[in-house]
This record gives structure tokens, C-alpha cells and sequence, in this order.
């Protein structure tokens, strides 16, 4: 993976934040920003425009579907993966229909969550491809 | 001596219907229950008990067999279609004591018969004991209804904590990986054995949540099972070459014996794969080291099913003991040999999964030592 863009996760509890920013860290990816709920989320995602967002599902207020589509109003092409510890089929199947890239379970061993990020962020960006 | 014939205690005010075309009739049984402190309504038709029924919501019926319009029986019948089995006991009274009659009243869901004339004494026992009947059942169904409450509330419980916990645990076996593994700089060897601590009791208390929000899942009717056509021996292979990596740690040997000719089945890859995982993570766990445990797939084309074994050589089940094998909590007396942990779960989920999937899941010992685990699945037509 070549990726060199620039990625936001979205969980609204810190521990979580900080696991899934040392997996991306692992990934040698460095412009991270962190949201702590889905009002937050869309708002950094207006402003700032990250490559990849990371969203999970279970949040308060705004939850993380509805976080997708608002995100997808903004950005039809935007690359999101969804990052939840409850893996319900409906849950999963609205994702997908509303664009999410993958839908990774959080509670899978760090190293299968990395793998299927590399999978996922090469898919929508190429395994070559620079991104600034 | 009337006055010292007290009515038992909770019957007082009960409210009996008595149904008969009869004045007379209903004069003198109205006369003998209301010494007792029963409420008495009256009808002299099975259209008006009916009716009648509806508002009253009475504790028991008399009911007269011969009246005009619909009879007795049909008076009965239509009262036990209407309320169910929260319908009052219906007593049928009987003009001679014609055993056709009595026959076709019990047919007809009614629990007895007076026979004409009366006899005070005996109409009042008979009463008194379908009445107190009718007020246990009454309160054996308030209980069940109260226990299943309590139990779906418990499961409600179980599943938000379960769930609450998860979380964090992934997240402390996480970090403790990172930790680990140095990607935040590197940890001197006493640092190290502290972070595998957290990790592996951050892991074991994961084992168990997920073993516990299962459980919740279950009992509370929502293990939804998401039908595939699945490969089982591919399905099996895949479990016994991770299992392998951790059986190697004891010395044990996980082999695949008997492979049956191939034949997809329509099952949930993930939930088997759970059984098969459990039962050949427990034929580990239970063997001495150095053990080998044997995994056959057998199938039966007489029955249309496909057998899966896992043989091990521990001590096998305790007698007496079998019954609690597949219970939840049902944890044994034989321990694990390499000091794992068991949550007296794992079995309980096999057993649910395999019959969601209309199988049959049992245990037997062996001849010399181990015992068996049997899973039987059936085949897709």
C-alpha cells in the first residue's frame, strides 16, 4: 500500500479513537484528524476534505448511517469505511446501499482490521497511487 | 350450624353464572352458593350465559345441558372458542345421571356434572374444589408470565452489559498489542511481560462477553442464521489448521481421519464454524498434552444427514454428569489440562446452533479413554 492521504475517524469513545489511529499509523498513513459524533464528522469532513473517512455506526445523536448520508450529500465519491462492533446484517446492508466502501467489525484481531483497510483504501485508490 | 360452615379463605365473592331455563332451579342454587359468599348472575339461555359472561367475567358456569335455543354442550363450546384457556371451569347440570351426557359435557370442554336434584353438600364441595383448581391455575399462569417476563429482562441485561463491555476490552487487547509489538517504541523485557498480561486477560474477558452477549442473543430469540450453500469438510479443514497452531503448544495433534464425498450444505458458515471451533478447542483443552484428537465426517445417505466426530483422549464425561454437558453454566468437574479457561458456554451456544439448524448435537464416551462429540446435520434436499 502507497497510500499518503489523509484519513478522519469518527468514533465517539476516546479509547477506540486512539486504537484505530495507531492502526492507521501502522499503515504509514499521517494526516489524521479524529470527530467524537456525527455532527462533528460532517462538519470536519465539509471543511477539511479527508481521502477516507472512518465511521462507526453506534453513536449518539446523529448515528453513523445517517452520518454516511449526509456525508455522501456533500460527496458522492467520498470514501467511507464503517467501523462498528455490532455487525447486524441490516445495519451492514444500509451501509453498503448508501456507498460505504466496507464495513469492517472493530472486535476482529488489529491485524485483520489493518488488512482489510489496506484492501479497502487500495481499492478505492490504487495500490500505486500517490494521494497528496 | 349454618354459620360455622365458613367458605375457604380466597373464595368468598367468587362469581358463579348459573345458566338454566328452570326458575325453580336457579332459586335453589342460588340459595345454597350465596350462603357460601358466593356472587351468583343468572341466565335462563346459552345466547344470554353469553352475553352475559362477557361482562360478568365470573369464576365458574353452571350450565344447564337442555335449554332453549343453543344447548348446553354448544353454550360450552362456544365459550371455550371465544376465552381459551382462560375460559372459567364449566359445570354442567344434568337432569338424570345419563352417562351419554356426561360423556358429550366433558367433550365439550366442561371439567363436570351436577346431577338433578341437588344435593347441597355435594353441589357446594364440588365447587369449593374446582374453584380453588381454577384460582391455582390462575396463579400458576401469573407466575410464568412473571418468570418469562423476568427472564426476558434478565437477557435484556445480560446483552447491554455484554455489549457495553466489548468494546473496551477490544480496545485494551488492542492497545496492549500495539504496546507489544512496538509500533510506540520499544519495551524492556519486564515491560513486555506486563503488557502480555493485559493483553491475555483482556483476550480471556473478551472470550467470555462474547460468550455471555451469545447467550442473550440466543435465549432472547434472536439468533438469526443466514443460510449458505458451505463446503463442510473445507469449512472443518479451515478449523483444524488454526486449531493446530494452538494445540501445538501442548503437544497435541489435530487430524482430519474421514473426509465424506463433498456435498454442500445449506447451513451459517459463521455459527458452524463456532461449533466446530468450540468442540475441537474443548477436545484440546481436555486431553492430556501430547494428545491426539480425531475429527470424522461421516454421511448417513439412508437419513440425509452428515455426521461431524471430535474425538479426544481426556477423562471423559463424569458419570453423572452428562446432563449438565449441554446446559448453560454447565460446567464440569474434569478441568483443562493446560490451565484454560472455561466459561460452561460454549456447549450450551452448540447445542442452540445446531438445533436453529434442525440438528442434533450428544456426547458418549469412549471404550478406553476420551469421549466423542457427535454433531448430525441434515442435508439440504
Amino acid at each position: 500500500m502507497n497510500f499518503k492521504g489523509s484519513i478522519l475517524i469518527v468514533d465517539d469513545e476516546p479509547h477506540i479513537r486512539k486504537f484505530v489511529a495507531l492502526i492507521v499509523r501502522t499503515l504509514g498513513i499521517t494526516a489524521v484528524t479524529e470527530a467524537a459524533d456525527g455532527e462533528d464528522a460532517i462538519a470536519r469532513f465539509a471543511a477539511d476534505h479527508p481521502d477516507v473517512v472512518l465511521l462507526d455506526v453506534n453513536m449518539p445523536r446523529i448515528d453513523g448511517l445517517e452520518t454516511l448520508r449526509r456525508i455522501k450529500e456533500v460527496d458522492p465519491d467520498a470514501v467511507v469505511i464503517m467501523l462498528t462492533s455490532l455487525a447486524n446484517r441490516a445495519s451492514v446492508d444500509r451501509a453498503l446501499d448508501l456507498g460505504a466502501a466496507n464495513y469492517i467489525r472493530k472486535d476482529t484481531p488489529k491485524e485483520e482490521i489493518i488488512r482489510s483497510l489496506a484492501e479497502t483504501i487500495d481499492a478505492a485508490f490504487g495500490p500505486g497511487d500517490n494521494q497528496t | 350450624m349454618d354459620q360455622l360452615r365458613t367458605t375457604p379463605c380466597g373464595l368468598s365473592g367468587c362469581k358463579i353464572l348459573v345458566v338454566d331455563d328452570d326458575r325453580l332451579n336457579i332459586r335453589i342454587l342460588a340459595g345454597i352458593l350465596q350462603r357460601e359468599g358466593y356472587v351468583v348472575a343468572e341466565a335462563d339461555s346459552g345466547e344470554r350465559a353469553l352475553e352475559c359472561y362477557a361482562g360478568l367475567n365470573p369464576n365458574l358456569v353452571l350450565l344447564d345441558v337442555m335449554l332453549p335455543g343453543i344447548d348446553g354442550f354448544e353454550t360450552c363450546r362456544r365459550l371455550k372458542q371465544t376465552y381459551g384457556d382462560k375460559s372459567a371451569p364449566v359445570i354442567f347440570i344434568t337432569a338424570k345421571n345419563d352417562s351419554d351426557d356426561v360423556v358429550a359435557g366433558l367433550g365439550a370442554g366442561g371439567v363436570d356434572y351436577l346431577p338433578k336434584p341437588f344435593n347441597p353438600k355435594e353441589v357446594v364441595a364440588r365447587i369449593r374444589s374446582h374453584l380453588q383448581n381454577q384460582l391455582l391455575v390462575a396463579e400458576q399462569q401469573r407466575l410464568v408470565e412473571q418468570l418469562s417476563r423476568a427472564n426476558a429482562a434478565k437477557n435484556r441485561f445480560l446483552g447491554m452489559a455484554a455489549h457495553d463491555l466489548r468494546n473496551p476490552l477490544a480496545s485494551i487487547r488492542g492497545l496492549a498489542e500495539f504496546l507489544r509489538d512496538g509500533t510506540v517504541g520499544p519495551l524492556n523485557s519486564e515491560q513486555l511481560e506486563l503488557v502480555a498480561t493485559i493483553h491475555d486477560a483482556s483476550q480471556s474477558m473478551l472470550v467470555v462477553v462474547n460468550d455471555l452477549l451469545d447467550v442473550a442473543t440466543i435465549e432472547a430469540g434472536e439468533l438469526k442464521l443466514s443460510l449458505g450453500s458451505v463446503d463442510l469438510p473445507d469449512l472443518v479443514g479451515k478449523s483444524v489448521a488454526l486449531i493446530n497452531i494452538e494445540a501445538a503448544k501442548k503437544n497435541t495433534h489435530v487430524v482430519m481421519e474421514a473426509k465424506a464425498p463433498a456435498s454442500p450444505l445449506a447451513i451459517d458458515a459463521a455459527k458452524m464454524r463456532q461449533v466446530i471451533d468450540n468442540l475441537l478447542s474443548n477436545a484440546v483443552k481436555y486431553s492430556p498434552p501430547g494428545s491426539r484428537v480425531t475429527v470424522i465426517l461421516t454421511r448417513d445417505a439412508e437419513r440425509h444427514e452428515i455426521g461431524l466426530s471430535v474425538r479426544d483422549q481426556g477423562p471423559g464425561i463424569p458419570a453423572g454428569e452428562r446432563d449438565r454437558l449441554f446446559k448453560d453454566f454447565g460446567r464440569l468437574s474434569v478441568q483443562p489440562t493446560g490451565g484454560e479457561k472455561s466459561t460452561g458456554l460454549g456447549l450450551a451456544i452448540c447445542r442452540k446452533i445446531v438445533e436453529a439448524h434442525g440438528g442434533k448435537i450428544s456426547a458418549e464416551n469412549l471404550q478406553d479413554r476420551g469421549c466423542e462429540f457427535r454433531v448430525t446435520l441434515p442435508e439440504s434436499k
